[in-house]
């Protein structure tokens, strides 16, 4: 099942929208977008949560992966606009603490 | 006031059925006025959970089956997940090393982590042929 991502480029950094759910179902159509931006050399990357309302472990797995091989390259992967019930399961979970996490695509933007 | 809805699901293990069924979990959540982050983490461990067993469990067994169970209660919400798949214990799946930098950190194992940091209570056994896993998520006091 593929996975709608929007693209937008905001200076040096390349911005991904994921739409609606990114679960189980459609993690490997959004993991093969974002390592491909990665392989062709994007070192700035944020994705903004401000369109998705689920995402599952095996989306966050791709989150890892793309911040794993970017930050070898001295790039760099930021999230933003993430809706409250999914922040609050990444800093529980201490995902936070490894991908940093910024309010406003603007800061996401200036950070990455 | 008491009160304890219930929601009965059997599926066909098949992915496309975590869908089908995260839709009746959130309009069983907007039902039972729950707040978004306990029905976040419910579709959250039926996707991880549910994933391994289409993937890992059911495969090669005649007659697959999975039963998904929610209940409200006073003050928690209970999710029973039986299937007739392989004998798993995932109260007994090892931890990844949250605490590691993200250049250490493996990418696997993280859906079970996130399950059991969440769950208030768990609870496993393989009765009948079946695997049987309880998960008890306490209700924040609003909910209640």
């Amino acid at each position: 099942m593929d996975i709608e991502v929007a693209e937008e480029r905001d200076g040096e950094a390349l911005v991904l929208l994921p739409i609606g759910r990114l679960d189980s179902a459609n993690a490997r159509s959004f993991e093969s977008i974002v390592m491909e931006r990665v392989d062709r050399g994007e070192k700035r990357l944020v994705v903004d949560f401000g369109r998705l309302n689920f995402i599952s472990s095996s989306g966050m797995r791709v989150l890892l992966m793309a911040a794993k091989k970017l930050q070898a390259g001295q790039g760099k992967l930021v999230l933003c606009s993430m809706p409250d019930h999914i922040h609050e399961v990444f800093r529980i979970s201490g995902f936070d603490q490894i991908i940093p996490i910024r309010d406003t695509r603007e800061s996401a933007v200036a950070e990455a | 006031m008491a009160r304890m809805d219930e929601l009965r699901v059997s599926l066909s293990p098949r992915l496309s059925a975590v869908r089908g069924l995260a839709q009746m979990v959130e309009e069983f959540g907007d039902a039972n006025k729950l707040p978004d982050q306990q029905v976040y983490l419910i579709n959250l461990a039926l996707d991880e959970l549910i994933t391994n067993m289409v993937s890992y469990g059911l495969r090669g067994v005649a007659r697959p089956k999975i039963e998904v169970g929610l209940q409200v209660h006073e003050t928690s919400l209970i999710l029973s997940i039986v299937d007739n798949g392989q004998k798993f214990d995932p109260t007994e799946a090892t931890n990844p090393d949250v605490s590691s930098p993200v250049a250490e950190r493996p990418v696997g194992g993280l859906g079970l982590h996130l399950i059991k940091t969440f769950a208030d209570r768990m609870q496993y056994e393989y009765t009948g042929g079946k695997n049987r896993l309880t998960l008890e998520h306490d209700l924040t006091p609003e909910a209640r």
